[in-house]
């Protein structure tokens, strides 16, 4: 075949045809063929692999479906039935309450589902399509939810102050909410909407706020009011365990430590010496110290330095200690991320006139954060496994309420049905998290070729 | 070098174009450590003049207009841009940076945002331009440039001679009255320079006060006004491109232009 055509003076160059590769190497059969049996050894390998693979997961289906006991009443039952070889799940269905939500009341329990409900509504925004301002949101959902939720899991008596968040708390979830379904519905923004609504789009820009302020204030005042009305019993720290404690803990810990480990790691990198000095010192004071060391000196240590009058809350300390430890981490994760920014970026944005905070926000740490997206998530699934430590302070959270079921007369001596169980809870919430670190670095990457 | 061939020639050069100094540089000096990269610079720029900066590599050349927008910092000398004295004062180098653009020789467009948020980024939070027009005065940009059409791509999905005009266009958007060009065309393929240079010749010949640093003697011969050869942290010889390419008086010129012109 010629690739010129003589006819014409000119010379035309035509490409050949594409053809399709040889068979046997695309498909699941070349797949196989290349993965799994290209050499005897490796065909041999197979097949060990699928065997063990059988023995495991059939011995398994056997002790935890077939021969399990689903209901009984104590471990003794259990037992009576089909001995050790088969699992009790009894053991663990009839502790689940108290693996979700340690020793809180049966009947107060809704006031922890309320919250977690609560804080769950008010970031879903943030997942909805066209809803704008989406960083407000989220933001407001991070910083003054806390009071909110502090509120309803501890209850008791509420100061001026508890009330005054309680009531901006109450009154950015309704604004959340309306200005979501408002942009949803319609594309415009809630701000838009008040300004038109009161007569003030006629009238010069720097007068719309007022109509703003004045519906924010009619809602607290609504919410004020509303909420001076609320009269719930003051549920100890003690009490609260499992699960709870640990999405608590973790979860203040995540909030806590993404924004202190930037702040941190800028610092680092900071020209003020006194400045860097400081955060160099407590970045590496707090990631050559094991958490374990950290929590005993937060929870035993602190207090004899406080005056007798102050008498700290155990799962504060354990909180503090915890935000302490993963902001040192997180700041180094973070300037592993601003590293990789090359210099030119700084430059351009320099030479744009860009402020170095201006620079730092919009050019340079969202660009360092996509980059680190998969640290910063291993980051997180760390401190959410590394929460079971607290247990070391006497807080039961999932692990120790898991351990401490062995301990009761009934089910006397039951361990791994409870650790299984936690076990897969640990890891469909690290999953998850995992999932969902891939999902936002495909979607952040999108349309991005070449980076 | 002699001092009274530089004073003969820059008298010549004014007389083509405006009088007011733009950029004064007296007596700059800088040093990178021990290594002493600026010497004794003195540079007077007019308004709308272009200057083509030439010279070979670690001349110092790119070192002395990044001085000029304070991405590096002098140790010496005094830098003087639109009657605004370049200091430590954040004010004076912020007024600076807001009159003179740069475009780099690695394009280093804002990979995580598209053209046209490139673009207005600066307007948009610099000048509190509004979003509205902000954009359409980046579209105008754009339109200049010649690729309107690649507003909403990112610059990864660009090849590199369009990301240089983005660059240039993201320059241009904050009215910019002096532009400085670091090797722009050095990063290119060679059938992308002529788009890149095309741009450039345009916004030449729209009056715009350019210092350039390049290789492209073509470019240098068609719209420059005075030619700076520049080696050892020193301007060796400064002269209009006919009398510098055809007459160039020290022999360090001479040997670099045959260098250069050789194939």
């Amino acid at each position: 075949m010629t690739n010129l055509d003589a006819s014409s003076s000119e010379v035309v160059f035509k490409p050949k045809p594409s053809l399709p590769p040889p068979p046997n190497t695309v498909g699941a059969i070349g797949w196989v063929r290349k993965n799994l049996f290209s050499s005897p050894l490796n065909a041999f390998l197979t097949i060990l692999s699928l065997y063990v693979i059988w023995v495991i997961v059939s011995n398994t289906f056997e002790w935890a479906i077939v021969n399990a006991v689903w209901e009984a009443n104590s471990r003794r039952e259990c037992l009576d039935k089909v001995g050790l070889s088969g699992a009790c799940w009894a053991g663990v269905s009839h502790w689940m309450k108290n693996f979700i939500y340690g020793r809180y009341p049966d009947e107060e329990v809704w006031r922890v589902n309320l919250g977690f409900g609560t804080l769950i509504l008010w970031m879903l925004p943030f997942w909805l399509p066209r809803v704008t301002s989406k960083i407000a949101i989220g933001a407001s959902a991070i910083l003054i939810s806390p009071f909110l939720l502090g509120y309803l899991f501890a209850g008791g008596e509420k100061g001026l102050f508890l009330q005054v968040m309680i009531s901006i708390a109450i009154t950015s979830f309704i604004f959340s909410w309306a200005h979501t379904l408002l942009s949803m519905a319609t594309g415009k923004s809630l701000w838009a909407a008040i300004v038109q609504a009161s007569g003030f789009s006629a009238k010069p820009e720097a007068t719309h706020k007022y109509p703003v302020f004045a519906a924010c204030l009619v809602v607290f005042a609504v919410a004020f009011a509303w909420q001076s009305s609320w009269d719930i019993t003051s549920q100890s720290t003690n009490l609260w365990g499992g699960l709870f404690v640990t999405l608590v803990i973790s979860g203040i810990g995540i909030a806590v430590s993404l924004p202190a480990g930037i702040v941190l790691a800028l610092g680092r990198r900071s020209k003020m010496p006194v400045i860097r000095v400081f955060c160099v010192s407590f970045i590496e004071l707090f990631r050559s110290v094991p958490l374990i060391t950290v929590l005993f000196m937060a929870v035993t240590m602190v207090p004899l330095f406080l005056p007798e009058a102050i008498n700290p809350v155990k799962i504060v300390q354990a909180i503090i200690a915890v935000c302490i430890f993963s902001s040192a981490y997180m700041a180094e994760t973070v300037r592993g991320g601003l590293q990789a920014i090359p210099k030119g970026q700084y430059e351009a944005a320099q030479a744009l006139g860009l402020s170095y905070w201006k620079m730092m926000t919009l050019i340079v740490m969202p660009q360092a954060l996509k980059l680190m997206i998969p640290n910063i998530v291993g980051s997180f699934i760390g401190l959410l496994k590394d929460t079971t430590l607290v247990s070391i302070v006497g807080l039961y959270d999932l692990l120790l309420m898991l351990k401490a079921v062995s301990q009761n007369p009934q089910w006397n001596g039951i361990h791994t049905e409870p650790l299984v169980f936690g076990a897969a809870l640990y890891f469909v919430l690290c999953f998850v998290m995992s999932k969902y670190s891939q999902h936002l670095e495909r979607t952040l990457g999108a349309g991005q070729a070449g980076r | 070098m002699s001092m009274d061939a530089q004073v003969e020639t820059k008298q010549t050069v004014k007389s083509t174009k405006g009088d007011e100094v733009v950029i004064e540089l007296a007596g700059v000096n800088k040093w990178y450590g021990e290594f002493h990269v600026l010497k004794d610079v003195n540079l007077s720029v007019h308004q709308g003049e272009k200057i083509v900066i030439c010279g070979p590599s670690g001349s110092g050349k790119s070192t002395l207009i990044r001085c000029i927008n304070r991405l590096e910092e002098h140790q010496g000398g005094d830098i003087i841009v639109n009657g605004v004295t370049l200091d430590n004062n954040l004010k004076n180098i912020d007024a600076i940076r807001s009159d003179v653009g740069m475009v780099f020789q690695s394009f280093n467009l804002f990979p995580h945002l598209t053209v046209l948020e490139n673009c207005t980024l600066a307007p948009i939070w610099v000048k509190q331009t509004p979003k509205a027009e902000a954009e359409e005065l980046a579209m105008e940009y754009l339109e200049r440039v010649k690729i309107p059409e690649q507003a909403n791509k990112y610059p990864g999905q660009l090849s590199g001679g369009q990301q240089q005009r983005v660059a240039i266009a993201r320059s241009l958007c904050m009215n910019p009255q002096i532009m400085l060009f670091d090797e722009p065309t050095s990063a290119l393929d060679p059938e992308m320079i002529s788009e890149v240079l095309d741009v450039m010749v345009e916004l030449a010949e729209s009056g715009m006060t350019m210092l350039v640093v390049t290789h492209e003697m073509g470019f240098a011969k068609r719209v420059a006004d005075r030619v700076i050869f520049m080696d050892y942290g020193e301007i060796v010889e400064q002269n209009t491109p006919e009398e510098f390419f055809t007459n160039p008086r020290s022999d360090r010129t001479k040997l670099f232009l045959s260098q250069i012109l050789a194939h």
